[in-house]
């Protein structure tokens, strides 16, 4: 009883309702975006729909499978076939995008190819492919670790300790080869925008979860919450139940149906992938697959917005006040993107291990956030995953004894 | 049943806002009367076990209430003086849902709630959302919460402030009606609130109880008599300064004053029966509320 009061407490207000209408609608434009995927038909026109989706998914289909050698050689081929077409070589860009659509099948390949055949490893050429021979593709994945070792001794010599970098190559060496490759745009896609999704997300969250607590201040309704028999325990802990209810309710629903809605469209191809078999991931030291990205992108998500949800809970029951505690969400996802500019190894380190990189796990796997926890050398992941989880729980216990001795004056 | 409080004492920084209250409360309504600034909230919210005091006890049959924490809050009954609520919630609704925090089973809470709102003349708004509630009906559902666990305290902060008067008559009689076995606090600043319904009057000044007794006890407790008198417009000042006033009333070619004197002011000064509102002015130094004086 006491905690469907409290739920009705939230969303009996105006201001939720107008707060999940703006989530809802920002959801829809984020799959619109996400969903938006062109294909550059056999005339070099662009078609979109989900006409273009299925085509485009069917041409990369056609060289999905083991990436071993042989299939290197047959895409580097494929794109000499294609560069030394009229079309390619033509100075008329409808000309040009004909041979585009030649090559659409390959471009996620041809793009592993320019990643792994840089000149430095922080460095990027889309033209790199072109200049390929078939018998360089025994150097492919062997290119991988040769870069991060000439980085790791060169340009992020300082940036790293002697154990670290034996932990990044290890790593490197660790990862299983030849890479298992498919037709992935669906997770591709759903990756570009899963990060702005748990953002707002968590900011309509605090919104929402700012005023469990302080409301009762805001009404002047805590004198008498506080002389009742469970005012000052049960019904804190209804209160601290509904914030979590409300985080699980609204959380889940939004990122499960962005993803069905973008993997519905797109295809869920690719799953068992590793997420090197990606331009996006192949410089991840994470030897993980498609999917395990995925689950750790929400998982990490959820822990992050339950985290900052619980600590704007604390702010607003110490404080009294929704907005400071409001605020605090904001202040702990955007201040970090500011500081990110500074280059500073400590402050690197800081940053690589606060709350907002949960809420973006899917491009912090791309980040080398080293640390030493125990004698071992372990990344910024799960590190995250294990800190926040502990942090959200203890914030249960602080919230219950900070409301159960609130003295009202 | 007995509620004690010994040397109660509550400093804000450098404000003592009540200072060394000592007395025993029992079955029966209260009337604790002071000016706005006497204390008289602060020392209902430590009662309510909102506010430690800074030094002193307070205990009910003996056992610290701050010790007995949940079953000293089980006998409660509060209604602060800045009564809040959840403007979204229906009448309805805020009454289940307190009774849901005082530890009622639904059941029961169902039933207190519908006995209740026939009781304070609510039936009807049960489903309007207190938001939409005059001040009247407002107080009406927070003396209902506060009746719902049928407690043996009731504390009641400025029940009747901003109550037009027909509303505070009928809120007065339904304390009273609810003030049966059990012990009923009531502060206000409005001496008619109390007049009729407390059985014993505790006149807080300062931060202290400077006085407590009956009605009748308080009014022979004053060393000054009350004398009604007509004098000219032109002394009203001069007689304002050398007296305690407690009623000018303009009448033709002067004024009606109501004066607190040992002895007589004027020759033609009239020995009055003392009220409550005397006793009022003789030891508060200052006047009731003007509003109260239409009663």
């Amino acid at each position: 009883m006491m905690f469907r009061y409290e739920m009705k407490k939230v969303f009996a207000k105006a201001g939720t309702k107008i707060a999940v209408i703006v989530l809802l609608a920002i959801l829809g434009v984020t799959c619109g975006f996400a969903m938006d995927v062109s294909y550059v038909n056999e005339n070099g026109e662009a078609e979109n729909g989900y006409a273009a989706v299925r085509q485009l998914r069917e041409k990369q289909k056609e060289w999905s499978g083991i990436l071993d050698e042989e299939k290197l050689q047959k895409v580097i081929e494929e794109n000499q076939r294609i560069s030394a077409t009229p079309q390619a070589k033509s100075k008329d860009y409808k000309e040009n995008n004909i041979a585009f659509s030649w090559r659409q099948g390959i471009s996620e390949i041809r793009e592993l190819l320019n990643a792994s055949f840089m000149d430095e490893f922080r460095s990027y050429d889309y033209y790199k492919a072109d200049t390929l021979m078939a018998s360089d593709a025994s150097a492919f994945y062997e290119n991988r670790t040769v870069l991060l070792k000439e980085w790791l001794s060169n340009e992020a010599k300082h940036q790293f300790s002697d154990v670290e970098k034996q932990y990044l190559v290890q790593k490197y060496e660790a990862l299983k080869i030849p890479l298992l490759y498919d037709y992935i745009g669906g997770w591709t896609q759903l990756f570009e925008y899963v990060s702005t999704v748990i953002i707002i997300t968590t900011l309509v969250l605090g919104y929402l979860v700012a005023g469990i607590f302080s409301s009762e201040f805001g009404w002047k309704s805590d004198a008498i919450f506080f002389t009742t028999v469970h005012g000052r325990n049960k019904a804190v802990v209804a209160k601290i139940k509904a914030g979590i209810s409300i985080v699980t309710m609204i959380y889940w629903p939004v990122i499960l149906l962005y993803s069905g809605i973008v993997l519905l469209y797109l295809g869920a191809d690719g799953a068992v992938c590793p997420v090197q078999a990606d331009m996006v991931g192949w410089k991840c030291f994470y030897n993980i697959q498609v999917w395990q990205k995925y689950l750790l992108t929400v998982v990490g998500g959820y822990i992050g917005c339950l985290f900052i949800s619980f600590l704007t809970m604390l702010v607003s029951a110490k404080t009294k006040s929704a907005v400071v505690a409001v605020m605090l969400p904001f202040i702990l996802i955007f201040i970090p993107s500011f500081l990110g500019n500074i280059e500073s190894p400590v402050i690197n380190k800081v940053l690589g291990l606060l709350p907002d990189r949960l809420l973006q796990i899917s491009t912090a796997l791309g980040y080398f956030d080293l640390y030493k926890v125990g004698g071992k050398v372990i990344g910024a992941i799960p590190i995250l995953l294990v800190l926040y989880s502990v942090l959200t729980i203890l914030h249960v216990p602080i919230i219950y004894q900070e409301y159960q001795h609130k003295q009202i004056n | 049943m007995e509620l004690k409080l010994s040397g109660v004492t509550r400093e804000f920084q450098d404000i003592v806002a009540v200072d060394h209250v000592s007395c025993t409360l029992t079955n029966g309504v209260y009337g604790l009367l002071g000016v706005n600034g006497a204390g008289k909230t602060t020392l209902m919210r430590m009662l309510c076990t909102l506010l430690k005091p800074s030094a002193g006890s307070i205990t009910w049959n003996g056992e610290d209430i701050f010790t007995m924490d949940n079953r000293y809050r089980k006998l409660l009954g509060y209604l602060p003086q800045d009564f809040g609520f959840y403007p979204d919630f229906s009448v309805y609704d805020y009454l289940l849902y307190i009774a849901s925090i005082k530890g009622l089973r639904p059941a029961v809470a169902k039933q207190r709630t519908d006995i209740l709102l026939k009781q304070v003349g609510l039936q009807k708004e049960r489903n309007k959302k207190m938001k939409k509630l005059s001040g009247g009906m407002k107080r009406r559902a927070g003396i209902a919460q506060a009746m719902l666990n049928n407690p043996k305290i009731l504390i009641l902060d400025e029940p009747t402030a901003g109550l037009d008067p027909n509303e505070r008559i009928r809120f007065r009689n339904l304390i009273s009606e609810l003030s049966e076995e059990r012990m009923v606090l009531l502060s206000t600043h409005i001496v008619s609130d109390i007049e009729y319904i407390a059985n014993e009057i505790l006149l807080m000044k300062d931060g202290r109880i400077t006085m407590s007794g009956t009605a009748e006890e308080l009014i022979s407790s004053m060393l000054e008599k009350v004398w009604s008198c007509d004098i000219q417009k032109n002394k009203i000042d001069s007689y304002m300064k050398a007296y305690k006033v407690s009623n000018v009333k303009t009448v033709q070619g002067g004024a009606k004053l109501r004066i607190l004197s040992a002895k007589q002011p004027t020759e033609n000064a009239i020995l009055e029966t003392a009220s409550l509102e005397d006793v009022f002015l003789y030891y508060f130094g200052e006047k009731v509320d003007a509003d109260d004086v239409q009663i």
